[in-house]
């Protein structure tokens, strides 16, 4: 089933567009990645789809269309961001972070706590700060806590916006494993925006190929490595 | 955005027009005090004074971006030292002028101390308070030997016994002529001065090459000082420059009234508040903004002091300030400004550009070939960061 | 001994007034990142608003509580209207635009109720500005030898328990955690679902009725109302939240006891050299010692700036 469709996707800032007319789809239970050089619009994406930017276009989740809701609503949807530069909440604690993720859950504090107390145990790490304030910590520790923030929430897709950036190569294994542990077991669906074609393209059931604002290629991680002018354009080697 | 003419900066056209700019100016400023009407004399003299104290916040706040709201102490001292000198000490009036100058630029250069290190709103805090405290600092029972104290100094101007009138620059008597006429005109012409004198200052300043490291500051602190700026030493003399600009406005103050009392207006926290009134409403960051801002502060001024009565105020208008007793004049002020940061944020000398470079646009001259004009958008158009 | 309860006493009870203008302050601060210039007129306003209520006989608990709404209205119509739409472009703007504010309520104040002390026997019905507390001769309190009038002592009592409920509010409570959120990041906090344009309104219109809260009380203790009230004690809130921190509410109330403290001891102990003129010119020396030592005050947290 679709759970995220864009039709048409306009988006930018002020008098420039990034994105024109952008086309993507993400069923449920897959992760799908986008990569692309820097500028190609990848973050504007991101940005666009959880509603923090004007739009233009169709967006649909679940079906219902969310391109003229607010950003908490979007949340409300079950759609998580985790922002480029992590987003932490710098001078609040670690829990109150993880707290403020779940922000627009109804289901009263003893549900939120045992979450809490769930992530925590997925990310030992954090555990070991709870009480510390988040911009203390390291990088690494910083994107374990903006994912479980997003996962809080309990949503069905989440939105990664390049995960392993400015992160060591084995903090960003790590993280990649417990998103692809969280896809698999879970039913979790991601969509992740990555500049590291390499690592991202082994996890993702359908990557796209951004170019200045448009898609232009799509396809499995495989097809999009076999085809030669492809790879060696955009992906590398 | 198509314009009917372009013209050439610095070409033939261009300075034509500065000429002709030039010969109008000069007629208005030459056939006021020619004329009959002390009143309208003493208007420009008043519009003077505060056109020379908002250029000087300009240069600090328009070009450097750091926020005073303590000007009104600096022109306060520029106003007592011409009262203490002449009063106490006998000084010709006009030696006074340089005196102040230089009190007030080193104690400018000390205030900007701290500013170093503060920015924002700590530093509109610290001037703020230095502009509360000044008038305080005045009355202050340990001071009264010198400043006079609450009540203030008298005869702290020109001596002006009938039989006497000398008016003495630096011990020439320049206007020998000018005995019959009374000392109004002096006043204005000696404010015009003033004015003049400013002018030239901060536009050197503005147009040197301390005038781009001061635009280098307010764009980014950190990289114009990892560039080679010598931050403090800048700032400090910019200051330092303000404020002893914005002393000559005070000496001409105490000159006109031949005294000084310690909660007039402008030498209080008001008089600070004004300064900024009529440099945002003028423009910020431009030379000529703190003009206009002056001559249509006062223009308001004059007009609506009389409103407090019903049958002064237009008929239009007259179900918007009618019902209150005090006159509407700061009223108008305020709600200008929240209106001009919603339409204008360039003031209304921004608004004129804007109109005018649909008639005429001046093309620049080619990269490399001129210094950096100053662009006001900067001001209001980026975050200032805290 | 007595001498000195005395001045700690008056100290306390006038800090209170400068610690609710600072936590006032310091909320709209630690929001939003702009200094409220308006801040004083905006209690002051709020203040006439109950002394007209006197005046029409409403009871003091009553008006209190339409000054506070008033305060809170006045605060979130700011924050909405006229900050909201500028601060896109300049934090210079919004001060210009607080300073605009700040120029007009006085004004406003001045048209409406003139500027005169009151109430005035010539024109008003009451005799003094209502207070919350009682006010007899006989309303004290004796501590060591000192007196502690309970109008005074009330004050304080009322700031202390308001920074507890605060205190709560910000740290145990889903409300306070959107603030903080919205303090610390308010990109994402949008990110998380937090209706941040709700935050910043309320934030404003509780900072304005907090400080609605000190215009009423300060008047009381005075007795009186008049255009200057709130000037001063701007300028020693200001004092007070740069010597606290201007991101610590805690800080802030600390702060504004400390300086009623010190600005009494000062003024009792050496009236030659302190006295009434100086006063404010001890603020001015906190103020610039504050910065020149510990920038981000007593409790506040320093920024580190990224070039």
């Amino acid at each position: 089933m679709t759970l995220l469709e864009t039709h048409d996707l306009t988006a930018g800032y002020g008098p420039i567009t990034v994105l024109h007319g952008l086309e993507l789809q993400v069923d449920e239970g897959e992760i799908v990645v986008i990569l692309g050089a820097n500028g190609a619009g990848k973050t504007t994406t991101m940005r666009a789809i959880s509603g923090v930017i004007p739009r233009h276009g169709s967006v649909t989740f679940e079906g219902r269309s969310i391109g003229r809701a607010s950003p908490d609503s979007i949340v409300r949807h079950g759609l998580a961001q985790v922002p480029q530069g992590r987003g932490t909440f710098p001078e609040l604690s670690v829990e109150d972070n993880m707290k403020c993720g779940a922000y627009v859950r109804r289901d009263g504090s003893a549900a939120i706590a045992a979450d809490v107390k769930r992530w925590f145990g997925t990310f030992p790490r954090l555990a070991e700060r709870r009480n510390q304030r988040a911009g203390s910590l390291s990088g690494g520790e910083q994107q374990m806590l903006a994912i479980a923030r997003a996962l809080m929430s309990r949503p069905k897709l989440l939105l990664c916006d390049e995960p392993s950036l400015g992160l060591a190569p084995l903090i960003t294994q790590e993280l990649f494993a417990v998103l692809e542990h969280l896809n698999r077991d879970e039913g979790l669906s991601v969509l992740l925006v990555e500049q590291n074609a390499n690592l991202a393209m082994h996890m993702a059931s359908r990557v796209y190929l951004l170019e200045t604002g448009r898609v232009v290629a799509t396809g499995t991680g495989e097809e999009l490595s076999a085809d030669d002018t492809i790879r060696k354009a955009y992906l590398g080697f | 955005m198509k314009s009917l003419f372009t013209i050439k900066s610095g070409g033939p056209a261009s300075w034509a027009l500065r000429v002709v700019a030039a010969v109008v100016i000069g007629a208005v400023v030459l056939t006021v005090p020619t004329g009959d009407s002390y009143p309208l004399m003493n208007q420009f003299t008043t519009a003077f004074m505060l056109m020379a104290a908002a250029m000087s916040l300009n240069l600090l706040l328009g070009y450097t971006g750091q926020i005073s709201l303590g000007h009104s102490a600096f022109f306060g001292i520029g106003a007592y030292a011409t009262g203490v000198f002449v009063s106490r000490y006998g000084w010709s009036p006009m030696w006074t002028f340089p005196a102040a100058f230089v009190i007030a630029f080193v104690v400018g250069a000390l205030v900007s101390l701290p500013a170093l290190r503060i920015k924002g709103v700590y530093l509109a805090l610290v001037t703020l308070s230095l502009a509360l405290v000044f008038p305080q600092f005045i009355k202050w029972r340990k001071l009264t030997w010198l400043t006079g104290g609450p009540r203030g100094l008298d005869k702290a101007g020109f001596n002006f016994g009938r039989k006497n009138r000398t008016y003495e620059i630096f011990g020439h008597d320049f206007f020998g002529d000018m005995r019959g006429q009374g000392a109004i005109p002096f006043f204005y012409w000696v404010a015009f001065a003033v004015v003049v004198i400013t002018y030239v200052v901060c536009r050197g300043v503005v147009k040197s090459r301390a005038g781009r490291a001061l635009i280098a500051i307010r764009d980014n602190e950190t990289a114009a000082a990892v560039m080679g700026v010598n931050v403090a030493v800048t700032k400090g003399l910019v200051f330092g420059i303000s404020a002893g600009l914005c002393a000559l406005p005070g000496c001409v103050s105490t000159i006109r009234t031949n005294n000084v009392v310690p909660d007039s207006a402008l030498i209080t926290v008001i008089g600070s508040i004004t300064f900024l009134i009529i440099m945002v409403i003028g423009g910020a960051g431009s030379l000529w903004g703190p003009i206009l801002g002056a001559g249509v502060y006062v223009l308001v001024v004059e007009i609506t002091g009389d409103w407090s009565n019903e049958d002064n105020i237009p008929g239009l208008l007259r179900p918007l300030f009618s019902w209150s007793s005090t006159p509407p004049g700061t009223g108008i002020f305020a709600i200008s400004l929240i209106v001009l940061m919603f339409v204008a944020p360039f003031g209304l000398l921004g608004l004129l550009k804007k109109w005018t470079a649909r008639l005429v646009s001046v093309r620049p001259k080619p990269a490399g070939t001129t210094t950096i004009e100053f662009t006001s958008s900067a001001l209001v158009a980026e975050d200032a960061s805290t | 001994m007595e001498r000195f309860l005395q001045y700690l006493f008056d100290g306390l009870s006038i800090g209170s007034v400068y610690a609710l203008m600072a936590l006032g302050l310091v909320i709209i601060y630690r929001g939003t990142g702009h200094l409220n210039f308006a801040q004083g007129e905006m209690a002051l306003f709020s203040t006439y608003v109950v002394y007209q209520m006197g005046e029409w006989g409403i009871p003091i608990g009553i008006a209190l509580i339409i000054g506070l709404a008033v305060g809170f209205l006045i605060g979130a119509a700011t924050e909405v209207f006229l900050v909201r739409p500028v601060a896109k472009k300049s934090a210079f703007a919004v001060f210009i635009v607080t300073l605009g504010l700040f120029q007009g309520l006085n004004w406003l104040d001045s048209a409406i109720w003139g500027d005169q002390v009151l109430p005035n026997s010539a024109v008003s019905k009451q005799q003094q500005f209502p207070t919350l507390f009682p006010n007899k001769s006989t309303d004290f309190v004796r501590i060591l030898g000192a007196e502690w009038r309970l109008k005074y002592l009330g004050v304080l009592l009322l700031v202390l328990v308001l920074t507890a409920v605060m205190f709560l509010v910000f740290n145990k409570s889903r409300a306070g955690l959107a603030m903080r959120a919205v303090a610390s990041n308010s990109e994402s906090a949008k990110l998380v679902g937090i209706r941040t344009h709700q935050v910043l309104m309320v934030s404003w219109g509780l900072a304005s009725a907090i400080g609605a809260l000190g215009g009423v009380v300060f008047a009381g203790i005075n007795g009186t109302v008049n255009l200057n009230l709130m000037f001063t004690v701007f300028i020693y809130g200001s004092a007070a939240a740069t010597l606290g921190g201007f991101d610590s509410p805690g800080g802030a109330v600390l702060g504004g006891l400390m300086i009623g403290v010190i600005e009494n001891m000062a003024a009792g102990y050496f009236p030659d050299w302190v006295g009434q003129e100086m006063k404010l010119g001890l603020a001015f020396v906190v103020i610039v010692g504050v910065l020149l030592v510990k920038p981000s005050g007593m409790f506040g947290t320093a920024k580190v700036e990224r070039v």
